[in-house]
């Protein structure tokens, strides 16, 4: 295909200025959420480091949209291997990777540790996408049995980097794996009754999971569950009765974003201590100091860019495109409804960050370049005079 | 290749776009169930619940005086402290109680009948529960009230019907528990209250310590007492602070919790203490308390490790106040032992510096009888700006150079010093007939004739003998105006609260401008005095008298003082607007009183190496003291004041004697002045050879006058 790259080269406002409020918004609550922090860390200007790492996130995205995103389409595969490379160092315990909690999740470098399933989940959209419009170029017709071949690459692709990231263990991170697959597949054009299937057979095996754990708990703990993992439901579930670090988490939670009320309690006026309130429960701090409708600007505001995203992916007129961007959209707001369907009991707690908005550099840096991706597929998108399609 | 887009995608996409939009509207909706359907449960659990900051006493600052002696310290004593959270329970307490029972003792005088009827109640539940019939608590419901109302009145039944045999029952160690838990129960929640500060032993404190662990809420920690290191010796002015377990005080409860006092803190609540306040007491350690739901405590964590409040340095020579507080209660004591003084009780001295305005010496001694009808001295220092006397001829340096002012006097002014006959007044005279005199013997041998016939000057009247004299009534506002000048009748703006400005006669008679113009009408406080004299002293500044001389950091180093946080500088009030010529004039007049014989206290001063000068008083006073059965009885105030050296004084002072006789003068005034001088310029030499302790390295501040005039 033919591009006039000088021209094409155009940038989604809409997007930028979303990008821009979401700084806004993150700074002003990470500041408030300074004053709650432990002591140790009362020193450190969160707000202030997390506008520098905006800062360089906007050069990500000046790197990302400088390549045309047919070039990840061609080294593809490189990035995937590059990704799983990493990933194995850590399976292996190479020297320089860092432990937390338990969880072999880092390497340690020299601006702090870096999380390398982070920007494996961007090579995964990559590659995905890739795998589908390989197959859509060899089948342009797909039969059921293309659909399933198809399916069985996909999950060929996308188990290595899972089985990994289950090992580490990182239940969180590789939930954002099957849902960035799961939005993939649900575009590639998969027939309904697959995907029906597939939905069907999630939910059965969820019901076998629940009946051996009622019924054979020794088989579920020994070989399906670790009690760590259990714990989260438990914490979830009956968050008064097992005080356990994930109940008490989610019953403070609850109790910050409750008190808040309609209006919330006002700046800078926080009364309940909410751990880890600059990263994973920033969405407590916002939803206690600005009520329902502050929280719900936000949830709006994340709507906002997903709907933007869609548009981007539905005016391309390139396929690879439109998958980039399915690939972002569902990262994205899989991670936002985790972290804040956590912080209000609608799902288990996990560590994961709310896009955007909690403290951290390497998490933004990620988001960032999936942004950047976006805005690339945005700014190559030829505008035909005679659309044979539209 | 990819080019073209088959139809499906956008569908696809849109249904992506779709569960997104599902997902979304879960959250906003679980979200507002969360915060408006339980919003309010959730409200009022984090109220209930929620970590507070607690925050703990540190001790106050000291106060030294000027020479860095300790006037008052504190005495750390063991304490032991309960703190509820908002969540604990009668019972809760009840049981800390019963086990810190086992560990201390406890008086038991605190506990009150209402304390023993909870304490029935609460323990003999079943008993309790009798004395109200079932048939009486239905006829209760059936009044409609709430359950919390009904639980209400049932409870105030059932304390009506504990009789004493159902308190008989208490045995004498359960009295200890209810003394335990009565102090317990009295603080707020959230702020330590102290259970046993009183003779905590060694032991006790050691025991509880061991076994914080089993008694929730309960704490070992250190109260401070204050110590006033020299007793009575200046105590009036040092002021106090409450009482443990006094509080706040009530009518200032809004301006301490807006300074993020607790109900609970001890706070100055008069003069000193109460005047500096916010520079004594000091910034409370911080402590977070994290509560988890059920109001236990999970940690603490200290926010902010206080400090201790600051510490004054007076300008008070301690030593000196101490030997002047002798010689007053020893010359008050002679003189009443000669039986013509039964009024005496009490006399005051300021001694300060001329040049700074910074008081040296502050005292006052007030005789009373103590319960058993024993007399003995009180503190009274205080008495020095809060109480008023007329002071007689010491005031006639004031209105000699207010005649030189109102242009009446010129320098060296002859006028006859005979008896005035004024119609329906007794002969208006001075004490002997002088003859023609001019203002210095006029001072020296303190004419009241002189003094008249400026007055009358002033007032624009004529003397004509035994006819009626009438004068404008505006001389009073005159007079008084160049008397305000000196500190007369004004207050001297020293830095302690209740000052008074002294006592003005309302009436303007012809007569009473007489008597005001040698100190008879209107009444001073000896501070005045001090000021006043201080200003002819040092040549026509008022200076503003200084108690606190610096404000310090405090220090850990029981030796060392810590920096300086603010250092008080002298403050000029206002400069008198006379001729330097007319202050000299007075000076002069001043210093014959001392040192010239046929001088009023001349005998008193001649021979003193240290060459004073001054003014002394005796005013007809009535007395207005405690002995109601002879107000109004006439009687003599007698007073003093001066300087030393005459030519470069560096001490003023004012001696005031109210209703000191009831005869003849005595001379207690002058005694007390010649004493106290000494007493100040052999404390001098005593410092300068170094025979007492002197733990400045600069002793007293020399201010030339050229660095007043900046002012």
């Amino acid at each position: 295909m033919e591009r006039d790259r000088l021209s094409q080269s155009k940038l989604d406002y809409n997007l930028l200025f979303i990008l821009f409020l979401m700084a806004i918004v993150s700074a002003i609550a990470i500041h408030s959420a300074e004053a709650t922090l432990p002591e140790k860390l009362q020193h450190v200007n969160f707000a202030y480091k997390q506008l520098q790492w905006y800062g360089i996130g906007a050069v990500v995205i000046a790197l990302t949209m400088i390549i045309d995103y047919d070039r990840f389409f061609q080294i593809a595969w490189y990035l995937y291997g590059f990704g799983m490379l990493l990933l194995l160092g850590l399976e292996l315990n190479v020297p320089g990777t860092v432990t937390i909690k338990g969880a072999t999740s880092w390497y340690a470098l020299p601006g702090g540790n870096f999380q390398p399933s982070e920007l494996m989940k961007i090579f995964m959209i990559i590659v995905l996408g890739r795998v589908i419009i390989n197959h859509r170029e060899k089948y342009p017709e797909p039969t059921v049995k293309d659909d399933f071949r198809l399916l069985g690459k996909i999950a060929l692709t996308v188990l290595p980097p899972l089985i990994l990231l289950m090992k580490q263990p990182d239940l969180g991170m590789s939930m954002v794996f099957v849902a960035i697959t799961g939005s993939l597949v649900l575009v590639s054009g998969i027939r309904w009754r697959i995907i029906f299937g597939i939905i069907f057979s999630g939910i059965a095996a969820a019901a076998i999971l629940v009946f051996i754990f009622f019924q054979f708990p020794d088989f579920f703990h020994k070989y399906i569950l670790e009690d760590y993992q259990l714990n989260r439901f438990y914490g979830w579930l009956a968050p008064y009765e097992y005080s356990n670090e994930q109940g008490f988490q989610l019953i403070r939670s609850l109790l910050a974003i409750g008190s808040g009320e309609l209006y919330g309690k006002g700046f800078g006026n926080i009364q309940v201590y909410l751990p880890e309130a600059h990263t994973d429960f920033i969405f407590g701090i916002i939803a206690e100091q600005f009520g329902f409708i502050g929280a719900s600007v936000v949830i709006s505001l994340f709507f906002l860019l997903v709907y933007r995203m869609v548009h981007i992916a539905l005016e391309s007129n390139d396929l690879y495109g439109s998958y980039l961007c399915a690939g972002v959209i569902g990262m994205i707001t899989f991670q936002v409804f985790q972290n804040v369907g956590m912080t209000i009991g609608l799902l288990p707690i996990t560590g994961l960050p709310l896009p955007f908005i909690s403290y951290g550099g390497s998490s933004l840096a990620t988001y960032m370049l999936a942004i950047g991706l976006v805005l690339n597929v945005h700014s190559r998108t030829k505008k035909f005079m005679f659309s044979t399609e539209e | 290749m990819k080019k073209k887009k088959r139809a499906q995608v956008p569908f696809r996409l849109n249904i992506l776009f779709f569960v997104v939009f599902l997902l979304f509207s879960a959250l906003i909706l679980r979200l507002g169930v969360v915060q408006i359907v339980y919003g309010e449960d959730y409200r009022k659990e984090a109220e209930r619940t929620e970590d507070e900051i607690v925050s703990t006493p540190v001790p106050r600052g000291k106060i030294y005086d000027r020479y860095h002696q300790v006037i008052v310290d504190n005495i750390p004593r063991k304490a032991i402290t309960y703190t509820r959270s908002k969540t604990t329970t009668p019972e809760d307490t009840l049981k800390a109680a019963r086990k810190l029972a086992q560990y201390i003792d406890k008086p038991v005088d605190k506990v009150t009948e209402r304390d023993m009827k909870d304490y029935w109640i609460l323990t003999r539940k079943e008993k309790a529960e009798k004395k109200v019939s079932k048939a009486e608590r239905k006829k209760l419901e059936q009044q409609g009230l709430s359950q919390k109302e009904i639980d209400k009145k049932v409870y105030e039944l059932t304390l009506k019907r504990i009789t004493p045999a159902d308190l008989a029952e208490i045995t004498k160690k359960e009295l200890e528990i209810i003394a335990i838990k009565h102090e317990m129960d009295s603080g707020y929640a959230l702020t330590p209250q102290t259970v046993k500060n009183d003779h905590v032993t060694d032991k006790e404190y050691a025991v509880v310590s061991e076994h914080l662990e089993e008694l929730p809420g309960v704490n070992t920690t250190v109260d401070w007492d204050r110590h006033y290191v020299y007793g009575n010796t200046f105590r009036s002015v040092l002021g106090n602070v409450t009482k443990d377990g006094e509080g706040i005080p009530r009518e200032r409860i809004d301006y301490f919790l807006a300074r993020d006092y607790s109900r609970n803190d001890r706070v100055g609540k008069s003069y000193l203490e109460a005047q500096f306040e916010d520079v004594l007491h000091g910034k409370k350690a911080k402590i977070k308390n994290v509560v988890d739901k059920s109001g236990n405590v999970t940690s603490i964590e200290q926010i902010y490790n206080g400090e201790r409040g600051k510490d004054l340095v007076l300008t008070i020579d301690i030593e000196l106040q101490k030997q002047v507080e002798k010689i007053i209660e020893e010359e008050i004591m002679a003189t009443k032992r000669k039986g013509r003084s039964p009024l005496l009780d009490r006399a005051f001295v300021v001694m300060m510096n001329p040049k700074t305005g910074e008081v040296l010496t502050m005292a006052g001694k007030l005789l009373t009888k103590d319960e058993h009808g024993k007399t003995q001295f009180v503190d009274y220092a205080i008495g020095n700006i809060t109480s008023a006397y007329a002071m007689g001829s010491a005031v006639k340096g004031a209105m000699v150079l207010t005649g030189f002012q109102t242009g009446v006097l010129h320098p060296n002014t002859y006028i006859v010093d005979e008896p005035l006959y004024i119609k329906g007044t007794p002969p208006k005279k001075s004490w002997q007939t002088m003859g023609t005199i001019n203002e210095l013997t006029a001072l020296q041998r303190s004419s009241n004739v002189y003094m008249f016939k400026t007055a009358i000057a002033i007032g624009g009247g004529k003397y004509r003998p035994h006819r009626s004299l009438s004068v404008n009534p505006e001389a009073f506002t005159t007079i008084r105006k160049y008397f305000s000048q000196f500190g007369l009748g004004v207050k001297t703006g020293i830095d302690l609260p209740n000052e008074l400005s002294g006592f003005q006669g309302k009436a303007t008679g012809a007569g009473l401008l007489l008597d005001l113009a040698i100190g008879q009408y209107d009444m001073y406080t000896p501070m005045q005095m001090a000021q006043y004299v201080s200003t002819i002293a040092n040549g026509g500044y008022r200076m503003k008298p200084q108690i606190v001389k610096e404000i310090r950091k405090a220090t850990d180093n029981a030796k060392e003082l810590g920096p300086i946080v603010q250092r008080f500088e002298p403050v000029v009030l206002n400069r008198i607007d006379m001729k330097t010529e007319y202050i000299k004039r007075v000076q002069e007049g001043f210093r014959r009183v001392m040192q010239m014989p046929k001088g009023t206290a001349y005998a008193y001063f001649a021979n003193a190496p240290y060459k004073p000068a001054g003014k002394t008083g005796t005013a007809e006073a009535f007395y207005d003291g405690p002995i109601q059965s002879r107000r109004n009885d006439p009687t003599y105030n007698l007073t003093l004041v001066g300087y030393a050296p005459y030519n470069n004084p560096e001490v003023a002072f004012a001696v005031v004697v109210p209703w000191a006789t009831q005869g003849e003068s005595d001379g207690i005034n002058d005694r007390i002045g010649r004493r106290i001088l000494d007493a100040y310029f052999k404390l001098k030499a005593e410092r300068a050879k170094g025979n007492i302790a002197n733990n400045t390295t600069s002793g007293n501040t020399e201010t030339n006058t050229e660095e007043m005039n900046n002012n």
